[in-house]
């Protein structure tokens, strides 16, 4: 967008002529994001983030019965946490994926004790910390199921704000009822996101006080940020992002992982096979992470930690804590992150100063490990 | 991402270039007393080791001073200083060095990075403890 053109931009809702300059802004956006998610534009609200839309889900179930797994982004969970009746909380195998049979066992005996009961299962399409892609597909069956056996209200919402634009997702064919995305994660700008809601689905705005986003969402819409949001969609459908991502990023994560655990024999991989293309996740035993990612950022490579040392509460990562149930293990975590635009020169880098780096901290590290000698 | 470098200068020199710590195999560094302890607030952990000798003036103090860290970069600066700041010192003065005579030796450390602090000299007063109590038989009998 031309910066000129900003100066145009007026209120959507008004019926002057900047304002019908935003609207159409707004919706081109509308119809950009929910062509790429093969949504009707109408079940498309936008919202100011992941975390918004997120919230916003799980306070149309309020006082309901929500299952959340517990690997979701706080953004699902504390509100779960309070407004949930039950909260119940999804346990997860070592390599992230959601307890089936759990789930399972629960939709019998809600079908048994009380089939009418308004319920929600929240499970997010990958994990930001660990990247395992949960099957949502298979979830989204199992939800269909056990509507057709008689739990009636049963409703899925899935956060795929780390998945959108990384792999192909077809709203229609998961058969999701509620689905949060957010911009910033590829490329957009901060301070916009949006929630698929499926037509016929169970629905309370969370802002009130305003008819925009017809009556879903109180507030001024933002053109700006929406036509930021639609370029960032676009980018992705003009470059097939989706197909970039597993035909180019796929592999050199992979390579990467395999010569972490050759190099750093001790390591513990945390990601699974079935994972999203670009996050790689890994615990360097007795090598705590803040201090590995110190080390690294002074070689200008990013990374990021679970370790409690990096959290501003001192907790150490909730994802980590439930799929190894192991402080340690969260302690010595990091993750890598590929982009686009990683190289193979990059990881190669990476390969190089990485295993010094733990082999020093292991060194001098009051916890023993097999590769110090 | 935070800026993971809320620290100051020093807290990264220290950080980079560690003073006094034990690379790789601690047992063999002899010491006269040895502390550990663990941090219940992240789940860190540290290791010093003195040893100790006697002045002409029978005054006992720390000759050398070595550690091992597992936490993060100001767990590990905040050993590395307390090492500094308590070799040569009689064991009475050494015990007293403080958590935030520690964080004032690195120019200060970020607020919830303190208790980091505090762990370094823990671990210091538990090897002092432990050298007068490995003595005590001696001069008890
Ligand atoms: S040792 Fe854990 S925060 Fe410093």
């Amino acid at each position: 967008m031309e910066l000129s053109e900003t100066s145009k931009i007026g209120n959507p809702s008004s019926l002057h002529s900047p304002g019908s300059l935003s609207r159409n802004i707004l919706e081109n956006a509308r119809k950009t994001i929910a062509k790429k998610l093969n949504a009707r534009t109408t079940e498309i609200i936008f919202t100011s983030g992941g975390s918004e839309a997120n919230n916003t889900v799980i306070n149309i179930f309020r006082n309901s019965t929500i299952l959340a797994s517990r690997i979701e982004h706080p953004s699902v969970l504390k509100p779960t946490e309070k407004l949930g009746n039950p909260c119940i909380k999804i346990p997860v195998s070592k390599e992230g994926f959601i307890d089936k049979s759990f789930l399972k066992n629960k939709l019998e005996t809600f079908l048994q004790e009380n089939p009418k009961e308004k319920i929600l299962i929240s499970v997010m399409m990958a994990n930001n910390e660990i990247g395992t892609l949960e099957p949502i597909k298979a979830l989204s069956k199992t939800v269909e199921e056990y509507r057709n056996k008689g739990l009636k209200n049963l409703f899925l919402h899935t956060d795929a704000t780390q998945a959108f634009g990384k792999i192909n997702i077809d709203v229609k064919k998961l058969k999701i009822d509620y689905m949060t995305i957010s911009a910033h994660k590829i490329g957009g700008p901060v301070g916009i996101g949006a929630l698929f809601l499926r037509s016929g689905t169970p629905f309370a705005p969370l802002i009130l006080g305003g008819s925009q986003e017809n009556n879903r969402r109180a507030g001024t819409s933002n053109a700006l940020l929406a036509e930021g949001f639609r370029s960032a969609v676009q980018y992705t459908i003009d470059i097939e992002s989706e197909k970039l991502f597993k035909e180019k990023i796929t592999p050199l994560k992979d390579f990467l992982a395999k010569n972490i655990k050759k190099q750093i024999p001790s390591s513990i991989l945390l990601t699974p096979n079935k994972s999203l293309p670009n996050i790689l996740s890994f615990s360097f035993p007795a090598a705590e992470g803040e201090s590995t990612q110190l080390y690294l950022d002074l070689e200008n490579i990013a990374v990021s930690t679970g370790s409690a040392c990096a959290s501003g509460d001192l907790e150490p990562s909730h994802v980590i804590m439930a799929t190894h149930n192991d402080a340690e293990i969260a302690h010595n975590s990091v993750r890598f992150s590929l982009g686009l635009d990683t190289q193979k020169s990059d990881i190669d880098i990476l390969l190089d100063k990485l295993p010094p780096i733990i082999n020093r901290l292991q060194k001098i590290s009051t916890i023993k490990t097999k590769d110090v000698k | 991402m935070k800026n993971p470098w809320a620290y100051t200068e020093t807290v990264k020199e220290h950080f980079l270039n560690p003073r006094n710590f034990l690379m790789g195999d601690e047992t063999k560094f002899k010491a006269d007393g040895e502390g550990i302890v663990g941090n219940p607030i992240c789940g860190d952990q540290m290791l010093i080791k003195i040893q100790v000798k006697t002045r002409e003036n029978g005054e006992e103090y720390i000759s050398d001073i070595g550690w091992k860290t597992y936490g993060c970069a100001s767990a590990i600066a905040s050993t590395s200083a307390l090492s500094e700041l308590a070799k040569n010192r009689t064991l009475e003065d050494a015990d007293k060095i403080s958590a935030k005579e520690i964080c004032d030796y690195l120019g200060g450390l970020p607020e919830h990075k303190f208790h980091c602090s505090v762990l370094g000299h823990q671990a210091l007063h538990k090897a002092i403890k432990n050298y007068q109590e490995k003595k005590a038989p001696e001069g008890a009998s």
